[in-house]
């Protein structure tokens, strides 16, 4: 069995026995080589089900909202981007971190499905094993293995933070990145489409959209006791099928997220037409590191949030004497 | 559907002559929910509110829409005629057709367009008014004014002469500001010591004024009738009370390196020093940079000396907190720095005196003690050459765009005491205009000319070469297009006025605005110059743009008279218009909290039952007293949680709803 399957084992059965913790949030394997999904359980028995592989991309962090408030302490398995989403909720007074132990998970990137998929390799496929770069497919006619990332979701290649930035329980070494990676390059790309071209783009990418609000569902940060789109009363959006109402739902949905966003990548991962949400996030991660210094969304929970907080110096683009604003 | 009233003004032909009121009320009349439409030359007068009430009694109106000019100029009007007539007054709406539209437009048939969809915009957001309650807010009986000069020495001695009580704050050892520092004052020649020391004198013994000298303000919370301000006292390390001015420590103290500040550096004082002898009060400061106690540890010969022992060199600076009711900023003006005017050799010769050196230089009491003398070598200068407008007028970035008011009628004053006193001095003077409108003051240059013959010269200035021990003024006169050379002993610089460095941060605090130069902004150029946008602080002086003697005191007792109306009342009434959380949606993030500039946002913790198991969890509370309805919250406000009453959420969606229709 994996290392730190084992070591996930150990240290869910001690923290449940020895009363630390009174649930625990992990993940089980399901019945195909692609489902590891997240539980909840308090059995001790259960904790020789846990698992951690290459495919436990779910954020467990957004789970401890509504487990915290059976008054329970939880013990919860985060990797480097859950940390991320951890500490914001935190910082949304969403989630009490006293009542939380944390066992961190250095993450080496999570498989995509479909990427193995593409490659014709899940015909007979019973497991896939990865250590570091090192893939390993378990086939019922042998074993196949690859080194490299070509499998990992897009979103783990443009991975900043591999290594969770909160735990009391760490769970593996750290994991180190040694290819260089380059901020934003999905954003540039965007950036130098001329006006009606981006323009054309988003529409495009918008009326794609079904309103299953599984972007919105996912998110560790859309964490709302009623999210707003679901409050007739607010007269914010309705469910009609007009370009309209979903570009609107997804340019208020950017700017709720807008400067909390730890860039997990997920709204994009669980859109079910393929629309590349975390660009427009990643928009404005980028500008905000432009405008108000590099802010990394919750690597520090103590850091005021550009957004939210208002500072004498701060970029005004209303005064001419600074950049910003039509040239 | 409430029963709607819309009243269109014509304000004369401010709105008419621009927007096509016929057919504005044709088209009003079909919107939905209006019952009544009528139009007036002037819906303000007495006839055209009249108007108003009588319509919402007879056609039982139950919201009322007036088109007109802006809510700030009229809304208070219309809701008190609405009250009279027994209508909830948050129940009228203003449609903005004169600011937001005629005036701003010129083609008729669009302004017209415009101005029916403002008034649409008005007539959604009505329907969803509700009825607001106004609450009454008890006033502190307590004035603040920030600044100690001639302006603020004004409005303390008006309002405490009306019986109430005045805090004054200065930020140097002693009141009197720049007023202080001059010789004499135009158009009269008063000295101005003599008529102003006396005020100053009336400040510190007046039972209702209570000064804090070389202290800042720290911070200020609150609003209108309730401001809480936290004032620093910096260590002054002389005690207020014991010390009685006897002046031994200022005479015997060995570092006299320090430039005094009042004598714009044209003379040296002691660490421990008071600005000058008329100060008030009339204790000194130890300058702590400058003091070897505080630099060796060695030395304290103060202390040793001083009969009163009120040497406390362990003096900490001093946080303290009052309540105020209104407050007055009368904080004043500096001169620019001439870093940037190379040309004039500022920098470089001790005979290029900028105006304010030159009242220190003419002063009795001055560093020569009023001996007119060149500070280069001590003799009498024979030729004197005054330059105006440096870096005024001036819309190049090293200058000020706007003319400093001042200067033209100094200079004349300062040329004309040179010749009085020592007529065989020439004097020139180089201008671009000379603007003197006020009362006897071109009176009073004309008699520079024609009496004293000093000699004004229309042009500028090049540059000024030293050579020797002359200036060689080389400037054009533009009537004649000669070049001009003039050999001077002397060189005055009428430096622009300019707001005070920290104006920007002062106006921060207090959450009052600063034009593009950095003065306070009135709340209305015409018909509210002392009042500010922000309700109980009230403008006084040269903070809010340059001005003289007379108009400084003249805006001074204006503030005092706004300042005692405010205090004489009992109870004001708030706005009702204030944030309210639907305790539900909100999810505690306490965003609204961070952004509230009135601190009227606190947590609160909620007990909630689900399924059996009581949670804790934090919601957002506002306090009906801080909050000014500035809506911030609203917009930070993730789940709409918090709203805004009077501009709901909804009423401000219906009204772009109505725009875009």
């Amino acid at each position: 069995m994996d290392k730190t399957t084992v070591r996930m084992q150990q240290i869910a059965l001690q923290t449940l026995a020895n009363g630390e913790v009174d649930v625990i949030l992990g993940w089980k394997k399901g019945d195909e080589w692609y489902d590891s999904y997240p539980v909840v359980i308090n059995d001790i028995n259960e904790t020789a089900e846990l698992i951690w592989d290459a495919f436990c991309v779910n954020n467990l962090s957004k789970y401890l909202i509504t487990e915290l408030k059976k008054n329970l302490r939880i013990g919860v398995f985060l990797k480097g981007c859950d940390s991320l989403a951890f500490n914001q909720l935190v910082i949304d007074n969403r989630i009490d971190s006293e009542r939380v132990v944390i066992f961190g998970l250095p993450c080496p990137g999570m498989i995509d499905p479909q990427k193995v998929k593409h490659a014709g390799l899940n015909k007979g496929l019973l497991k896939v094993e990865r250590t570091g770069d090192k893939i390993v497919f378990i086939t019922k006619e042998g074993v196949k293995e690859y080194i490299g990332r070509s499998f990992d979701y897009d979103k783990c290649l443009n991975c900043r933070c591999p290594n969770p930035v909160v735990s009391k329980y760490m769970l593996s070494d750290a994991v180190t990145r040694t290819d260089e990676e380059q901020y934003f390059p999905d954003v540039t790309e965007i950036e130098k489409m001329p006006l009606e071209a981006r323009y054309d783009y988003w529409t495009k990418q918008f009326s794609k959209c079904i309103k299953c609000y599984a972007c919105r569902n996912i998110c560790p940060l859309c964490s709302c006791e009623t999210c707003v789109f679901d409050n007739i009363a607010a007269g914010v959006s309705s469910k009609a099928d007009a370009d309209c109402e979903q570009q609107f739902f997804h340019i208020i949905r950017a700017y709720h997220v807008a400067g909390r966003c730890v860039d997990c990548g997920e709204c994009s991962r669980v859109c079910p037409v393929g629309i590349p949400l975390e660009k427009l996030n990643r928009k404005i991660i980028k500008d905000i590191n432009q405008l108000y210094g590099d802010y990394t969304a919750d690597t520090d929970i103590a850091k005021s949030p550009p957004l939210g907080t208002y500072k004498v110096d701060d970029f005004d683009p209303f005064d001419g004497s600074k950049q910003g604003g039509k040239k | 559907m409430p029963r709607i009233g819309a009243f269109v003004c014509w304000c004369g032909t401010n709105i008419a002559g621009t927007v096509d009121i016929e057919q504005v009320v044709q088209a009003v009349s079909e919107m939905s929910g209006i019952v009544y439409v009528k139009d007036y030359q002037y819906m303000c007068s007495e006839v055209g509110q009249n108007l108003v009430k009588t319509a919402i009694k007879e056609w039982q109106l139950e919201r009322v829409i007036i088109a007109s000019c802006s809510p700030r100029m009229h809304e208070n009007t219309f809701r008190k005629a609405a009250k009279a007539a027994g209508l909830n007054p948050y129940l009228v709406e203003v449609a903005n057709i004169r600011e937001h539209c005629s005036w701003v437009h010129k083609n008729k048939e669009e302004a017209t367009k415009k101005a029916i969809a403002l008034i649409r915009a008005a007539v959604a957001k009505a329907s969803l008014n509700t009825e607001l309650i106004a609450k009454e807010i008890d006033v502190e009986n307590r004035a603040l004014v920030i600044g100690g000069g001639i302006a603020g020495i004004q409005t303390a001695l008006d309002i405490a002469e009306a019986g109430y009580q005045v805090d004054v704050i200065e930020k140097s050892p002693s009141i009197g500001g720049k007023m202080a520092q001059i010789d004499k004052t135009f158009p009269t020649l008063d000295c101005s010591a003599c008529i102003l020391t006396p005020k100053m004198v009336d400040v510190a013994s007046h039972p209702n004024i209570n000064l804090y000298t070389y202290s800042e303000i720290e911070s200020v919370n609150g609003f209108v009738g309730n401001f809480e301000v936290t004032i620093k006292q910096k260590a002054r390390s002389v005690n207020l009370e014991k010390c009685t001015g006897c002046g031994i420590c200022t005479e015997k103290c060995p570092s006299r390196k320090s430039k005094s500040e009042f004598d714009e550096g044209l003379r040296t004082r002691g660490a421990i020093y008071t600005p000058f002898p008329q100060a008030v009060p009339n204790v000194p400061v130890i300058d702590r940079e400058h003091c070897l106690k505080f630099n060796t540890g060695k030395c304290g010969i103060c202390e040793k000396l001083c009969p009163a022992g009120a040497i406390e060199f362990g003096q900490e600076d001093v946080l303290v907190t009052k309540k105020y009711g209104a407050v007055v900023v009368a904080t004043g003006f500096d001169i620019i720095d001439l870093d940037k005017f190379g040309e004039y050799q500022y920098q470089n010769h001790p005979d290029v005196l900028t105006s304010l050196e030159f009242e220190r230089l003419t002063n009795a009491a001055g560093p020569t003690a009023g001996k007119f003398i060149r500070p280069s070598n001590n003799k009498r200068p024979e030729k004197v050459v005054f330059i105006q407008c440096v870096g005024s007028r001036d819309v190049s970035s090293r200058g000020k765009s706007y003319c400093s008011k001042i200067c033209c009628m100094y200079t004349a004053k300062q040329a004309m005491l040179i010749k009085d006193k020592y007529p065989d001095i020439e004097v020139y003077v180089f201008y671009i205009d000379v603007r003197t409108p006020g009362k006897n003051f071109d009176e009073f240059q004309r008699r520079a000319v024609e009496e004293y013959g000093v000699n004004y010269i229309k042009g500028m200035v090049g540059k000024i070469f030293p050579a020797g021990d002359k200036l060689i003024v080389h400037g054009v006169d533009s009537f004649t297009g000669d070049t001009l050379k003039i050999e001077a002993d002397m060189v005055v610089l009428a430096a622009a006025a300019q707001a005070k460095p920290d104006a920007e941060v002062l106006g921060r605090k207090l959450a009052i605005s600063t034009d593009t130069n950095n003065f306070f902004t009135e709340a209305h150029p015409k018909l509210r110059p002392v009042e500010t946008h922000s309700a109980g602080i009230y403008l006084a002086g040269a903070c809010q743009g340059p001005k003289d003697i007379p108009e400084t005191v003249a805006q001074a007792g204006a503030a005092a008279a706004k300042v005692i109306g405010l205090l004489s009342k009992r109870k004001l009434v708030s706005n009702p218009c204030v944030s309210v959380v639907n305790e539900d949606l909100c999810n505690g993030c306490l965003s609204c909290l961070k952004i509230c500039p009135y601190d009227a946002i606190a947590a609160k913790e909620l007990a909630t039952n689900n399924h059996g198991i009581t949670s804790k969890r934090i919601v957002a509370k506002v306090n009906e007293a801080l909050c000014q309805g500035c809506g911030g919250c609203t917009v930070a406000c993730r789940p709409g949680a918090i709203d805004l009453k009077g501009f709901t959420n909804k009423q401000i969606t219906a009204e772009v709803d109505a725009l875009c229709h």
